[in-house]
C-alpha cells in the first residue's frame, strides 16, 4: 500500500517530464562552410562545421553550447610545396543559463565575452558577411571567450527607446579547450526602434599580468526606408586602438527579396587598427594596419549563402591583395524527431 | 408572451452574431500579434540575420528561448516573435 503511492508520484512526475519534454524538444543548429582564401599568394581552404546545441529545462533553464570544428589546408610553406592539413576543435560556449525575470537572466560557464557587437552577434559563419573578423574583433574579448559568471537582460521604457546590458566576470583557466583570462567588464547598450539604432559602450578590466583596460563604442544601424545594415565598432587598449565600418545593401527592392536580383547583397567594410605597444599573444597586428574590403554575398533558397570578396591590406612592410570565396549553409534541427 | 418570445429569440440572435463575430475579432488580434511579433523579429533579430525556414512549434520555441539569452529579449519580446515564427 506504501509502495502505490509511490508509484503514483512516480507516473505523475514521469508523465508531467514526457509532456514538458515533448512542448521543449532541445536543437541542433549552426553553420557549415567551406572557405577560400587567397592572401598575398597564399592559398588556403578551410572546411568548417560549427554545431549549436540547445536544451531548454522547463520555463527557467537553459543550455546551450557552440563549438567550431574547422581544418585547415594550405601550401606548406605558404606560397609553394604540397597542400597539407591541419584540424582544430574550440568550445566557443557551454553555458548555463537562468531567466531570472523579464529583464535579468544570469548564466554561468563558459560564454562569448561581451565586448562590443562583434564577437557575440556577428562570429557564426552564416551571419559574418565576410570571411575574417576586424582587426579589432580581439580587443576587450580576452581572446573571444569567457569561463564566469554573467547578467544581461533587455528593459523596453515604452517611450522609443530599449537599453541593454550585460555584466561579467571571469576567472583564470588554463584548462585545456577552457582557456580564459581573469577579467571582468561588461556592455551597455540603448535602443531606438523608432529609426532601428543601437549605439552601445563596453569596458573591460583585465585581472592579470599587465592588469590593463580596454574601452570600447558600437553603432548598429537598419533604416525602414532601405534593406541596409550598417554596423561598426571603436577599441583602444593598451596595445592600440581602431575601428571598422561595414555597410551592406541587399537588393530586395528590385522584385523582392528571392528574385534573382533581390539575392544579391553588395557589402564594403573598411577599417584600421594603430599599434601603440607590442604586447605578446594580444591577437592582433603586429604593425598598424588598415584594410578596404569589399563584396558579395547571394542569398540561395534553403539557408545556402555564397561569398566572394575583395581586400587590399596596407602596413608598413608589404601590402598585399586577399581574395576570398565560400560557401555557408545554415541548418537547424530538432534533436529528436516529433511531432509538430 | 409573442413580445417575450421576439425578444428571446432577438437575443438568442445577437448571442449566434456574437459567437460568429468572434473568430473574425480573434484573427484580427492573432494579425496584430504577429504584426507586433514581426516588428520585434525585424528590430532585434532581422538586425544580423534572416528568419529560419520552415520552423515547427516546437523548434520555434527553443529557437526564440535561445534568442533571449543572445539578443537580451525582454519577455514580451520573446512572446511575441514566438507568436510571429510559429503562429
Amino acid at each position: 500500500m506504501r509502495y502505490r503511492w509511490l508509484y503514483v508520484v512516480i507516473l505523475i512526475l514521469a508523465s508531467s517530464w514526457a509532456v514538458r519534454a515533448q512542448s521543449d524538444v532541445p536543437i541542433i543548429s549552426g553553420g557549415a562552410g567551406f572557405l577560400n582564401s587567397n592572401d598575398g599568394g597564399s592559398n588556403s581552404f578551410q572546411p568548417v562545421i560549427t554545431p549549436v546545441v540547445v536544451i531548454p529545462l522547463g520555463d527557467h533553464w537553459l543550455i546551450e553550447s557552440r563549438t567550431d570544428l574547422r581544418g585547415f589546408i594550405g601550401r606548406q610553406d605558404g606560397t609553394s610545396g604540397p597542400y597539407q592539413g591541419q584540424f582544430f576543435g574550440t568550445l566557443e560556449y557551454l553555458q548555463v543559463d537562468y531567466n531570472v525575470n523579464s529583464a535579468l537572466t544570469v548564466t554561468a560557464g563558459r560564454f562569448l565575452t561581451p565586448f562590443g557587437i562583434f564577437n557575440e552577434r556577428l562570429t557564426p559563419i552564416w551571419i559574418n558577411r565576410f570571411q575574417d573578423g576586424p582587426y579589432i574583433g580581439t580587443i576587450g574579448t580576452a581572446g573571444g571567450y569567457s569561463d564566469g559568471v554573467m547578467a544581461r537582460g533587455g528593459w523596453d521604457s515604452g517611450n522609443g527607446y530599449s537599453i541593454n546590458y550585460t555584466a561579467y566576470a571571469s576567472t583564470l583557466s588554463t584548462v585545456n579547450k577552457l582557456e580564459s583570462e581573469r577579467s571582468a567588464g561588461g556592455r551597455f547598450g540603448i535602443f531606438f526602434p523608432k529609426s532601428r539604432l543601437e549605439v552601445g559602450t563596453s569596458y573591460q578590466k583585465s585581472l592579470q599580468a599587465a592588469r590593463g583596460n580596454s574601452e570600447g563604442m558600437d553603432v548598429s544601424w537598419d533604416p525602414y526606408r532601405a534593406p541596409l545594415d550598417v554596423k561598426g565598432e571603436w577599441a583602444h587598449s593598451a596595445s592600440g586602438y581602431g575601428y571598422w565600418i561595414e555597410a551592406a545593401y541587399r537588393l530586395s527592392q528590385y522584385h523582392g527579396s528571392t528574385s534573382a536580383i533581390g539575392r544579391l547583397e553588395p557589402v564594403i567594410r573598411m577599417e584600421q587598427f594603430h599599434r601603440s605597444m607590442s604586447i605578446a599573444g594580444d591577437s592582433l597586428p603586429g604593425s598598424s594596419e588598415r584594410r578596404p574590403d569589399f563584396g558579395v554575398n547571394y542569398y540561395l533558397a534553403h539557408e545556402v549563402r555564397l561569398h566572394a570578396s575583395y581586400g587590399r591590406q596596407f602596413n608598413n612592410q608589404l601590402n598585399s591583395n586577399i581574395w576570398e570565396f565560400g560557401v555557408t549553409y545554415r541548418f537547424l534541427f530538432p534533436a529528436w524527431p516529433g511531432g509538430k | 408572451m409573442s413580445a417575450c418570445f421576439f425578444a428571446a429569440a432577438a437575443k438568442e440572435q445577437s448571442r449566434v452574431l456574437a459567437n460568429n463575430a468572434q473568430p473574425e475579432r480573434g484573427a484580427k488580434k492573432a494579425d496584430a500579434s504577429s504584426d507586433d511579433g514581426e516588428k520585434r523579429f525585424e528590430a532585434n533579430c532581422g538586425r544580423c540575420h534572416n528568419a529560419p525556414e520552415n520552423l515547427s512549434p516546437r523548434e520555434a520555441r527553443a529557437v526564440v528561448r535561445h534568442m533571449r539569452v543572445r539578443a537580451r529579449l525582454t519577455a514580451e519580446d520573446e512572446k511575441l516573435i514566438l507568436q510571429y515564427l510559429a503562429p
